[in-house]
């Protein structure tokens, strides 16, 4: 008896201890930017785009890397969404059955989970070259759903094997298609799920500076087109950090402020949306 | 006679290879309930997916036969699964509503198979609802989770939803054993209105249900269809040992028996005693009979061999004073 309150005491400790880990972590990480950052925080920094000048230390802001950045991730996270769903629904064994061909997909989407983000971007640097394409938003959001495609399609396929049995027999009783169901009971009963994956890879692909560097170029102008070279969050810290100048470095940590703030905001927004989606969820 | 709504024919299903329903023959009458009775594990509800074809779904599942529903074969591929499960709808053991509002869930179906005028929807759902004796209790909250509705509501629910494609045949796989008493009775009470326009074919295990509603039973019996019949017949003068003996509600086992053992005249602790060191000399799977006389033996010579892990397979009453305990033994 009192070897296992022992051990339940160890446990907890344990289990306590890993939890400081990741909040000691989180909040440090966050309180360095913030020390740095917040002073150099201003309205201009958000509402404009650098003027000349801006990499010196002078007048201007990063509304450039901001829209670019929301532009970037926003289409690449929905694109990734449309193919990821198609990809996770068809794993399933309703579609694709007990086939080994499932195994292998998955394998190789976790394969592609883990790949470097520099490895897409140079895989899409070729791939540009050879089509004659110049990097674009479009080039941009074609590299990050490309990298966001396995963690969403993994996350989905997860969520939807979890779906019960009798919740899909219950509609294929009422003489429903296979597709029929999946969109209008899997994918509803599995929402909060689909958010969560959203959630993820959009963190993953506005946080990626190395797959975009090459593929959607950088600007001080806000794209007017798809195929307009366009800025991003990353980089621009990147730029700034990387300059000799103090001022231009603090307002690099601005930027990150920035990024934290973004997501921060959406994971903070998908916690909501969650809590109203599960309303109908079948547990 | 009435006539027949379903025509089964050579009805053969396995999975992977072990075999769940053999060569079954049988016609169900057209609006009647027929209730399909049977130990658990006979294929009951093997044979009700089968009906629907929602067996197809299932792993590793193989099918042979014919079901036969108007002309149509439903097994055949050339026929449509979708409009094959209309036309059959099935309501669960558990009741298993889709994840969205309860008005949502009736109007599902209609919808999918093209009703899209708001008043005709209205018009369905309501109807269903009052039809499976629900409307009033949610007529206020149409747009609240189908979720929050209670076990038995949900069922009710269930049963509203199927009748909302306008199916001709509804399958019931224990619909009641979810629900408490009260709730039980209020299904079976739709069920039985429903008959006049419905065909139903409702599985239980409660015997006492069976003989409530059913016009015509079939009893199955791993996976052979043991007897079927008029349930006035069965119930009365079944033809079978086996079925007679499921009605009683003793489950016929004729195990063999491998020893036998006489413990009449001994009292509690000493008929323990010899019981287990009777079986202490057993193979495992090798059957002890043991026939006791002492009242309190009755109830734990069969207890305490099941706390030892053996299986009791029955106890029987063979005279006045003795029973026997029939027990296997296990590791
Ligand atoms: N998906 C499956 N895969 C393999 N075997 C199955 C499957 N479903 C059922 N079986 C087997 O087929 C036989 C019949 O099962 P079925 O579910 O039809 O029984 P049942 O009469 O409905 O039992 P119960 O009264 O317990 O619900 C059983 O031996 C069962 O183990
Ligand atoms: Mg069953």
């Amino acid at each position: 008896m009192q070897r296992r309150k022992t051990e339940e005491a160890v446990f907890k400790g344990l289990m306590i201890a890993s939890v400081s880990i990741v909040a000691a972590g989180l909040l440090t990480i966050v309180a360095v930017i913030a020390w740095k950052g917040v002073p150099a925080l201003s309205i201009g920094m958000i509402t404009q785009t650098p003027k000349g000048g801006f990499y010196l230390g002078k007048e201007g802001g990063i509304l450039n890397a901001i829209v670019g950045s929301l532009y970037l991730a926003g289409g690449a996270t929905l694109l990734a969404l449309v193919i990821s769903l198609l990809v996770a629904l068809f794993l399933q064994r309703e579609y694709i059955g007990k086939s080994r061909w499932a195994g292998v997909v998955r394998l190789s989407l976790d394969v592609l989970w883990g790949v470097p983000s520099i490895v897409y971007g140079a895989f899409g640097f070729v791939i540009m070259v050879y089509l004659g394409m110049r990097a674009s938003l479009l080039g941009g959001i074609i590299v990050l759903t490309l990298l966001e495609i396995p963690i969403m399609a993994r996350a989905l396929d997860e969520v939807l094997r979890a779906v019960p049995r009798e919740l899909k027999d219950a509609s294929y009783a009422l003489g429903t298609t296979r597709l029929e169901t999946s969109l209008n009971v899997v994918t509803r009963q599995v929402l909060p799920g689909i958010l969560t994956a959203v959630l993820l890879a959009f963190g993953r692909g506005i946080g990626d500076a190395a797959s975009v560097l090459f593929t959607a170029g950088y600007t001080d102008r806000i794209p007017t087109s798809l195929l307009d070279p366009v800025a991003s969050l990353p980089l621009a810290i990147f730029f700034q950090l990387g300059t000799p100048f103090p001022e231009v470095q603090a307002r690099g940590y601005a930027s990150a402020v920035v990024l934290l703030v973004i997501v921060l905001l959406i994971a903070v927004g998908s916690r909501v949306l969650s809590r109203r989606l599960t309303k109908y969820v079948v547990k | 006679m009435n006539d027949i709504c379903l025509r089964i024919h050579g009805l053969n299903v396995s999975y992977d290879g072990h075999t769940a329903l053999k060569n079954i023959y049988l016609d169900i009458p057209h609006r009647q309930i027929t209730a399909i009775i049977g130990p658990s594990g006979c294929g009951k509800t093997t044979l009700l997916r089968s009906i629907n074809r929602l067996i197809d779904l299932t792993d590793g599942a193989k099918i042979r036969g014919e079901i036969w529903l108007d002309g149509h074969n439903v097994m055949s591929d050339r026929e449509d699964v979708t409009s094959i499960r209309k036309r059959i709808g099935l309501i669960s053991q558990k009741p298993s509503p889709l994840p969205m509002s309860i008005y949502d869930n009736v109007a599902y179906g209609p919808r999918i198979h093209g009703m899209r005028d708001r008043k005709e929807l209205d018009k369905t759902v309501r109807s269903c609802l009052e039809t499976a004796g629900l409307w009033t209790e949610v007529k206020d909250r149409l747009q609240s989770p189908a979720t929050r509705l209670s076990v038995g509501q949900q069922q009710r629910l269930c049963l509203a939803r199927s009748l909302a494609v306008r199916p001709e045949v509804l399958l019931c796989d224990e619909p009641t054993s979810a629900l408490d008493p009260v709730s039980s009775q209020n299904i079976e009470n739709r069920l039985i209105e429903l008959k006049k326009d419905y065909t139903i074919v409702i599985v239980t295990h409660n015997i006492h249900q069976a003989m409530r509603l059913a016009d015509y039973v079939v009893h199955l019996y791993l996976g052979e269809l043991v007897e079927h019949g008029p349930a006035s017949e069965v119930f009365q003068r079944p033809k079978q040992d086996r079925t007679r003996a499921y009605i009683n509600g003793t489950v016929l086992t004729k195990p063999r028996t491998d020893v036998e053992i006489n413990l009449k005249g001994k009292v509690c602790p000493l008929n323990f005693v010899f019981a287990k060191a009777a079986l202490e000399n057993l193979e495992i799977g090798q059957v002890l009979k043991v026939i006791v006389d002492y009242p309190t033996a009755i109830t734990e010579v069969p207890r305490a061999m099941e706390y030892d892990g053996h299986k009791v397979l029955g106890v029987k009453q063979l005279n006045e004073t003795d029973w026997e305990v029939i027990i296997q033994k296990r590791e």
